[in-house]
């Protein structure tokens, strides 16, 4: 350590510039917390609002979301980004209700390596699709050219219900295959055309398939 | 009572600020993502859609989907509209089966004007898309004089956009009957 006699001009200037280093360290470094702040605040949550949506965008059944105001003109700046960034052409939600699934009915990511059953009850008057793609929205190449089943293509139940087999290896009765697809998703979509699909998102929703899944490799 | 010194020394205008900076950046970027992708719906398709004719759509199939989760479970014929040249005519005849419907859809992706098929009757669809509700599409036949029993189309706003008429996938036995469903879809541009 210097003694007192021994500060020259030359460490005062050296000493002052040190703290006024120090100082400009601490507001940039201030600075640089709050643009980092900002940042993750503002485009994290934005992000999230686009892609994953929330309760105030989104109608969550078990592991089906729906937007509830897709493809309409009035609907909300997240909806409107969520399907400009998917690039899909979402059908109005005044005329069908279009749910999207990744995961099974457990909560467990949708993936190739696993067997699933998607069961459910033909919901009666009304058209629907259950379709399989991979987790980009991408149709799954296979032998059968299948990839989707309607309410008039589907083998249903004489009690009206219904269960579709989804996995690598064929199996009898509705089977859609997955492949070697990684990370699937799933989306149903169901017609009305009686009554605007909102009034009866709650029938709809009740009627929605359980994804069941059966084993893993 | 002390405050600590870590809390002391915190710059609190910067604190307070940063949830109004992240709520202004949260709104900018919202608003702005639809305008910053690059393969929004329109961009994909309109490159592959003739102006004011409709299209036909082949059949979705792995490695050949026009978009991304767009389902084989239906065919579709679309047409790229635009109306700067003059009004576009529209019109198509939905049958009395469910899943049918006509859309038309901004380059932004709302559904400005949907209709669906309903079983008990076939749903004739008569549109004429004008680029604004003001426009003036000639002298009415009523102001010539001249008795007019036909129903008059619907006049829809809309400057650019596509048509979509979605007819679902019944099985192979009827997909002849489908596509000429959709075939007589009709879009047909017409002068001022």
């Amino acid at each position: 350590m210097l003694s007192h006699s021994a500060l020259t001009p030359a460490h005062v200037a050296l000493h002052r510039m040190q703290k006024r280093i120090s100082m400009l360290i601490g507001i940039l470094g201030d600075w640089a917390a709050f643009t980092g702040a900002v940042l993750i605040l503002g485009l994290g949550t934005s992000w999230y609002m686009i892609d994953v949506g929330t309760s105030l965008t989104t109608e969550q059944r078990g592991p089906w979301v729906s937007w509830t105001s897709a493809g309409k003109a009035d609907a909300d700046p997240y909806t409107r980004a969520h399907f400009a960034r998917l690039g899909a052409l979402p059908i109005t939600s005044d005329l069908a209700l279009t749910y999207i699934a990744y995961t099974d009915s457990e909560g467990n990511r949708l993936h190739s390596s696993c067997d699933y059953l998607v069961e459910g009850r033909n919901p009666a008057d009304n058209w629907w699709s259950i379709t399989v793609f991979n987790d980009r929205g991408d149709l799954i190449a296979n032998a059968a050219d299948r990839h989707a089943y309607t309410s008039q293509s589907i083998a249903i139940r004489p009690d009206g219900s219904f269960s579709i087999a989804l996995g690598r290896d064929a199996s009898a009765g509705n089977w859609l295959p997955t492949g070697g697809a990684g990370r699937l998703a799933l989306k149903y979509t169901v017609f009305d055309a009686g009554t605007p699909m909102l009034e009866k998102a709650e029938e709809a929703s009740e009627s929605l398939p359980l994804i069941r899944r059966m084993h893993c490799r | 009572m002390k405050i600590p010194k870590s809390l002391r020394n915190a710059n609190w205008q910067l604190i307070l600020a940063a949830p109004v900076a992240a709520g202004i950046l949260h709104i900018c970027a919202t608003f702005a993502a639809p305008y910053l992708t690059a393969a929004s719906a329109y961009s994909r398709l309109a490159p592959g859609l003739p102006v004011n004719r409709m299209q036909l759509l082949p059949v979705a199939a792995a490695g050949a989907e026009p978009l991304p989760f767009a389902s084989p479970d239906a065919r579709y014929a679309m047409c790229r509209f635009n109306t700067s040249t003059g009004p576009v005519d529209v019109s198509a005849t939905l049958p009395p089966d469910l899943g049918w419907t006509l859309t038309v859809v901004t380059p932004e992706g709302d559904n400005i004007y949907a209709t669906a098929s309903v079983p008990s009757r076939p749903t004739p669809v008569s549109l004429v898309l004008v680029p604004s509700e003001d426009a003036f599409l000639g002298v009415t036949m009523e102001a010539r004089g001249i008795a007019n029993s036909a129903t008059p189309p619907t006049a829809v706003a809309a400057t650019r956009g596509i048509i979509v008429v979605r007819g679902p996938d019944k099985g192979f036995a009827y997909q002849n009957q489908v596509e000429t469903m959709l075939r007589d879809a009709k879009c047909t541009a017409r002068s001022f």
